[in-house]
């Protein structure tokens, strides 16, 4: 059954994601180009490497250093994160690093899933459009237990990971 | 291939075992797997279970009969959990989802036949006669 607004952002929010803003779609098939997971797999790197303007949001994961760093490198993916599509490439979404965004693997993008499954053979769909590159509800924003891994700390080294990128 | 087989090469791409299920927990899940009308382990998968209760590589998992707890990191639901918040969905009867990565989901049905899912639309993207297959494709597809 077709869902209104507010019964999208009542079922998201019992979903634990009361602050996730939706955007609703025509889910039509596209065509996916054979090398589409190869792509994929470059752009999620990619990707990772462009999180250096979302430290505060990555500090309130409460990463450890070692997992930031290797995350902001695109190196590694630290345990319980996924990156998403905004729009899936099979609805007409592109290959591109603003169609892209992490969250957690559970319970959030286990749930977007189930939001987004329990819309099936709808003409729309509602699917999650975080603002940023990084989602995190903010009741979970609750700080992490300091030491090296707090905001600041992690701002000096990913300042200094974009300096050593030539970014800034 | 065996599940040690398939345990040792899983580990060699650096995915994450956890400690093995107690009989007992693998019959329960099973039952109450049974009482939802999903499908019932396959032998494969409960002999697996008797080595490993789930296993992680990237954002790839094998869901086991209970929940793992993992430190401060959000629990791995259990295969029970992950198909009881499944339950009402038609396009899975009779299929018992059993692990999941960023784009697909898996699942297998009552006749030991294995799928790759599409995670959105629950489409069938591939069917598996081969357990280990599905099992290493659901994990090395997770691998980042």
């Amino acid at each position: 059954m077709q869902m209104n607004q507010g019964a999208a952002e009542k079922r998201i929010a019992d979903l634990g994601m009361d602050d996730l803003p939706l955007v609703q779609i025509r889910p039509v098939s596209h065509a996916v180009s054979p090398d589409w997971f190869k792509k994929y797999r470059e752009l999620t790197h990619e990707f990772a490497q462009s999180l250096t303007d979302c430290v505060q949001e990555l500090a309130f994961m409460n990463l450890p250093q070692d997992d930031f760093i290797d995350l902001i490198m695109g190196r590694r993916m630290p345990e319980n994160l996924s990156v998403r599509f905004r729009v899936p490439l099979v609805w007409g979404g592109k290959l591109e690093i603003d169609n892209l965004f992490l969250c957690m693997t559970f319970p959030h993008a286990h749930n977007m899933d189930r939001f987004i499954i329990e819309q099936s053979g709808n003409d729309l769909i509602w699917m999650p459009n975080p603002a940023k590159k990084v989602y995190l509800p903010a009741h979970m924003m609750n700080g992490g237990d300091g030491g090296n891994a707090t905001s600041d700390r992690l701002s000096q080294l990913a300042a200094q990971i974009a300096s050593s990128r030539g970014m800034e | 291939m065996n599940t040690n087989e398939f345990l040792s090469l899983m580990k060699s791409r650096d995915a994450t075992v956890f400690p093995p299920t107690a009989t007992r927990d693998i019959t329960l899940a099973n039952n109450a797997l049974q009482a939802r009308r999903c499908a019932m382990f396959p032998v494969i998968l409960s002999d697996l279970y008797k080595s490993a209760s789930a296993i992680n590589l990237g954002n790839g998992y094998i869901f086991g009969p209970t929940e793992v707890a993992r430190g401060t990191r959000f629990p791995i639901p259990s295969i029970v959990e992950i198909n009881v918040e499944m339950g009402g969905i038609t396009t899975l009867r009779g299929k018992t989802i059993f692990g999941r990565n960023d784009l697909f989901w898996f699942a297998f049905d009552a006749f030991g036949t294995f799928y790759m899912l599409d995670n959105l639309t629950l489409r069938v993207l591939r069917k598996y006669d081969d357990p280990y297959r599905a099992m290493s494709d659901c994990l090395i597809a997770g691998k980042f």
